[in-house]
């Protein structure tokens, strides 16, 4: 049996017309979930790379005291690199930290032509392999006997050793609890979205009960008189869809380049692929929504 | 054709719409189901139609048992059975033409057999004149005849008619029958439940007459009956 799926599509678009008060509401709930759905992947992402180039940066210095001993320090560089939780060990000079320092402080001339002297350490720069283990290597680097030996401070240790572990646990509780806020709002918002699509499409099995019935009567094959009503919800989400996908587009054009002249040091670019793949998101969860939507209305209210 | 054994109906437990029919209806037969206003004439058109299920008993029709028939095959039964009814079910924002090939566009008929069968049957109904025409713009009786030819026009081999003539005034309702009787004459099964004893005692066909959900009485070339 030939689909005639012109039908489907007139049918479905002028239920859409009759009840368009009420079509719009749900269209504009799928639209508002999804739109948060939308928002809050992008910012996840966003953040996420942020915190990724945060990890990178999580390094351990360990900075040396002048003059110590070359055997010493590179004793404790082969010591660094055959433990196991550590990927690279780098040795930077005196001179080469005054470089970078001075090439931070570019922007203020005054400081760096202040400087006669170098006041800077030496240091090892560790990075790790998993940025979560830091605070277990610095406490196996504190009880090294050659670390003691050729510390910054040997009275006290702790004030040689430098590193950022508490802005990474900081931004993973951070992105976890916008999580958590988001799902429980896009649940909501999918909740409230369901019941406006059950509402319109009971209207519309209302306002077509004759045909129905007439349907019914000659025979018309269940999923004939479902289809319409199935379209309908979808084509509602796929509206919604739609809308919130161009406004996930328009904010990321008028926000990232914002965010990123305040911030020229974090990433924060979306990829045209993970656009693609937001938008493949929202219109599968769109298509996901109108069809339980309207499936639950016809269960209740179009007894074939 | 038609078969039912020991079909029994009942709404509530106590008492029966219909009870222990037996009967068998030959492909090709013209049948008049007659009795008062709940004599069960609509509950056994139901049963027919598969709108409702028997609370005991086994129905065949047109070589299927329609007690165990699963849901989903219920609309292909339904295109075997025209169905005809008083107040005539036509779609108001659809001309004539619209309504009869309404029946052929929903089952899935293509569009050129729904261009030569729906004038087709509208010129056997006698309608070929009136076909652009709303149902508001046509009297009771041509109204009637855009309903039969929306049932006919998927050429059913049952048509079944619920007090087709209940609405009509006598002269038209003569011309609904004469129709009916061509219909059957093209080898098609018609039964019409009615309660109009002239035309039945007329028309001198096979007659089953209901009463308190029983048969009590199945006469071929019959009469209306009832003792007056």
């Amino acid at each position: 049996m030939a689909i005639n799926v012109g039908y489907f599509l007139r049918e479905s678009v002028t239920n859409f017309r009759r009840n368009w008060v009420m079509s719009l509401g749900a269209v504009t709930t799928i639209y508002l979930s999804l739109l948060l759905v939308g928002v809050s992947m992008i910012a996840g992402f966003v953040i996420s790379e942020i915190v990724k180039s945060v990890e990178d940066k999580v390094s351990i210095q360990v900075f040396l005291k002048d003059g110590a001993a070359t055997e010493d320090v590179e004793e404790l560089q082969g010591w660094l690199l055959r433990d196991d939780l550590v990927e690279t060990v780098n040795y930077v000079s005196k001179d080469e930290a005054l470089e970078r320092f001075k090439e931070e402080m570019a922007g203020s001339p005054d400081i760096v032509e202040s400087i006669r002297e170098n006041p800077l350490p030496a240091s090892l720069d560790v990075t790790l392999i998993d940025p979560r283990t830091v605070e277990e290597m610095v406490s196996r680097i504190k009880s090294n006997e050659t670390f003691l030996k050729v510390c910054d401070r040997p009275d006290d240790p702790e004030e040689s050793l430098k590193y950022g572990q508490q802005i990474v646990s900081r931004l993973f509780a951070f992105t976890r609890v916008v999580r958590m806020i988001g799902a429980v709002f896009v649940g909501m918002l999918a909740m409230v979205s369901l019941i406006f699509i059950n509402n319109t499409i009971r209207l519309a099995i209302y306002a077509r009960r004759k045909e129905i019935g007439i349907m019914r009567l000659v025979g018309a094959s269940n999923w004939f008189i479902r289809g319409p009503f199935l379209l309908e919800g979808v084509m509602q989400s796929l509206i919604g869809a739609a809308l919130a996908i161009l406004t996930v587009v328009g904010l990321q054009m008028a926000v990232l380049p914002r965010l990123r002249e305040a911030l020229p040091f974090l990433p924060v670019d979306v990829p045209p692929a993970t656009m693609l793949q937001l938008a493949a998101v929202l219109v599968a969860a769109g298509v996901i929504i109108g069809l339980i939507g309207a499936g639950f209305a016809l269960r209740r209210y179009l007894k074939v | 054709m038609i078969s039912m054994r020991h079909v029994e109906k009942r709404y509530t437990p106590g008492e029966a719409a219909l009870a222990d029919v037996n009967l068998d209806i030959e492909n090709g037969e013209f049948v008049f189901l007659v009795g008062h206003s709940g004599s069960g004439k609509s509950t056994f058109i139901r049963l027919l139609q598969r709108e409702l299920l028997p609370t005991e008993g086994q129905i065949v029709v047109a070589g299927q048992d329609i007690v165990r028939l699963k849901n989903w095959k219920v609309p292909y039964l339904r295109r075997n059975i025209g169905c005809v009814f008083q107040d005539f079910k036509l779609l108001p924002n659809k001309t004539a033409y619209e309504n009869v090939a309404f029946a052929l566009e929903v089952i899935g008929r293509s569009r050129h057999v729904i261009r030569t069968q729906v004038p087709e049957v509208l010129r056997l109904v006698g309608l070929e004149d009136k076909m652009d025409s709303y149902p508001d713009e046509l009297s009771g009786g041509e109204q009637q005849r855009v309903s039969i030819a929306r049932a006919f026009v998927n050429r059913p081999p049952i048509l079944l008619a619920d007090e087709p003539t209940g609405n009509l005034d006598p002269a038209t309702s003569l011309g609904i029958m004469s129709l009916f009787n061509r219909i059957n004459k093209t080898g098609t099964t018609v039964l019409v439940a009615t309660h109009d004893r002239e035309m039945v005692d007329s028309m001198r066909k096979r007659v089953i007459a209901l009463e308190n959900g029983r048969v009590i009485r199945d006469q071929s070339r019959g009469v209306y009956g009832y003792g007056d």
